[in-house]
């Protein structure tokens, strides 16, 4: 008797100890784990999927920041697409910044990219040179810069002037102002050279050797072996740099005082949304076109990363 | 004996078209160069010109020299720029602190501790790199609004201490991942915690990254101009952005001198690392495709 009560004794003690041991080995293996994680954790709940959550909502109200959101359905989506002009035009003006402006861009960057990796002296100094725009392209300084360079007494027409053309001003003349605005963004192609630099490194030197022996033209050599080979660069740049120029901002901003005038012509899709809600604090209509912003971008990059597979080229 | 004749000819032929392609190609480059430049060397030339000489001359060179625009632009608005320098440092600093601190816990994290659901969690990081910050833009704005923080720096510096840029949490785990793991098991077999093998082997191996983290996030907040737009409304808050988009819209039409000396004047920062930290963040770039 004593030693059965001993032995559930034992064994209920056995079972206290492996009872508080799981818990012990949880913590042990995850906590450490998840406090380091914390911070990010809190912010990933709460400025991310909350907020998230919480404009998709939005984007289905009636919401002027002081009453409550009043549920409207569909009618923000569908005013969009049926009875918003604004809305047509700041596509219109994103559409075609990022077809012109990202192409061109790219075509540049991979131009001097080439030109400086055929082992000219003084590659510091071109690279810095042209890496110095993209750095400070994006503040307030350069934007201002951009509307004095491009006004009608600007340093443009002064130029032109030399030659006898009389200049207009380009920005506020709404056949040029997003051209200048396109110009703007090609004068930075010096983050996305750097990068194809770097993958040009990449390719193997003997390739080119080997094609040389089989009398491939320099022309050759490009179609054949140094932009397949580049292609996931290529890739790269241009899903990042789309996606960046979807997302322009400041220069539009400022270049036309925050109106996106003249007659729409620079009305950035950003801008748009942030005239909707900051300037008339419409904020479902305008939670309901972040909304579709990020369905365009998420599209953009499905596609991409679809299609990737018949042009981009994996060494493996 | 012919075809060694060939290959000298050859190559002697081809040696000349090189020279050719490179005297080519550096008038080019440099032609470009000079292009590139022209814009910011006349926007610095022009503060230092006569103001009726802005609209009228494209030299370099100004006719004749004075530093009158830096001051009128230091104190053309209602509060001086020193303030807003002052402001901008103070939130790109406290950014810095924040990003450096929650960044490499997090990435910490990552790198080196098993735990369950550390991919499921790495996994949505990575998505969230890809968020046009506009869909979280709107209740963020309603969440700071009812906190009673819009109006202050908060707004502005709170989400680096939750490292929501979630871009230097990638930088810091490709970086922690390329260290050896021998030091962390060999300090784990002399029973050091995490939080010591992070604070005392981690972090002082880091340093190259925690500078590129650092300095990118100073070039960031200090250009950042919807965040200072949207929160601060207060011109004694004003960051540098803010002050110069209001000179261009109060006073930008009778000052141009001022205006470009003030713009000038908020570049000098972000070109002063681009001097002294070129190596670094060309190699940022390099690696991780940084779009800046």
């Amino acid at each position: 008797m004593t030693a059965r009560s001993m032995e559930t004794g034992v064994s209920a003690t056995g079972r206290a100890v492996a009872k508080t041991g799981v818990w012990a080995r949880i913590w042990q293996q995850d906590g450490p784990g998840y406090l380091f994680l914390l911070p990010w954790l809190i912010g990933f709940f709460g400025l991310t999927v909350g907020p998230m959550i919480t404009s998709l909502y939005l984007s289905f109200t009636n919401f002027d920041l002081l009453t409550t959101p009043d549920w409207v359905g569909a009618a923000n989506y569908t005013r969009m697409f049926t009875n918003d002009p604004k809305f047509a035009a700041a596509m219109r003006v994103t559409f075609f910044f990022v077809i012109f402006s990202v192409p061109l861009k790219l075509a540049f960057a991979l131009a001097v990219a080439m030109l400086l990796n055929r082992g000219l002296k003084g590659l510091p100094l071109y690279r810095a040179v042209f890496y110095l725009p993209s750095l400070l392209g994006g503040s307030v300084a350069i934007a201002i810069l951009w509307r004095q360079l491009f006004a009608g007494d600007g340093l443009v027409n002064q130029f032109l002037a030399n030659f006898g053309i009389i200049g207009p001003s380009w920005i506020s003349n709404p056949n040029y102002s997003l051209w200048t605005l396109i110009i703007l963004s090609v004068w930075q192609f010096g983050s996305p050279m750097i990068i194809f630099l770097a993958g040009l490194r990449q390719i193997p030197q003997d390739m080119y050797e080997a094609a040389s022996l089989d009398g491939a033209s320099k022309w050759r050599q490009f179609w054949k072996i140094t932009l397949p080979l580049l292609t996931p660069v290529v890739f790269f740049n241009a899903i990042v740099q789309t996606i960046d120029a979807f997302k322009s901002f400041t220069p539009a901003f400022v270049i036309s005082g925050g109106t996106g005038q003249p007659i729409n012509s620079t009305l950035f899709y950003t801008l748009y949304l942030y005239q909707e809600a900051f300037g008339f604090f419409r904020m479902g209509y305008a939670s309901a076109l972040a909304w579709f912003l990020l369905l365009m971008i998420a599209a953009f990059t499905a596609f991409s990363f679809l299609t990737s597979k018949y042009w981009v080229h994996y060494d493996d | 004996m012919t075809t060694e004749a060939l290959t000298v000819v050859g190559s002697r032929g081809s040696r000349t078209r090189r020279r050719i392609f490179t005297v080519v190609a550096h008038v080019l480059l440099v032609g470009a160069s000079i292009l590139m430049l022209y814009p910011l060397l006349w926007m610095l030339a022009s503060t230092f010109r006569p103001e009726n000489e802005i609209f009228t001359s494209s030299s370099l060179w100004p006719s004749s020299w004075s530093i009158d625009a830096y001051f009128r632009g230091w104190s053309g608005l209602r509060v001086s720029f020193g303030t807003f320098f002052l402001n901008s440092f103070v939130i790109a600093i406290l950014s810095i602190a924040g990003n450096v601190f929650a960044c490499s816990l997090a990435a910490y994290a990552f790198a080196r501790l098993q735990f369950r659901g550390r991919n499921f969690w790495f996994a949505l990081m990575l998505m969230t790199l890809m968020l046009p910050y506009h869909v979280t833009l709107i209740p963020q704005y309603v969440l700071f609004l009812n906190l009673g923080w819009v109006n202050s720096f908060l707004p502005l510096v709170v989400p680096k201490f939750l490292a929501a840029d979630a871009f230097f949490i990638f930088l810091m785990v490709q970086f922690f991942r390329g260290l050896p793991k021998e030091l962390d098991e060999a300090a784990m077999m002399d029973g050091c915690s995490p939080w010591r093998i992070y604070w005392k082997i981690i972090m002082p191996l880091s340093l190259p990254v925690l500078a590129t983290a650092a300095i990118f996030t100073f070039i960031w907040t200090w250009d950042d101009f919807l965040g200072p737009l949207i929160y601060l409304s207060e011109m004694r808050q004003y960051t540098v952005q803010l002050g110069l988009r209001t000179f261009v819209d109060s006073t930008g039409q009778s000052d141009f001198g001022g205006m470009l000396a003030m713009s000038v004047l908020t570049l000098v920062p972000v070109f002063l690392f681009f001097l002294f930290f070129q190596r670094l963040l060309i190699e940022g770039i390099a690696t991780t495709g940084m779009k800046r």
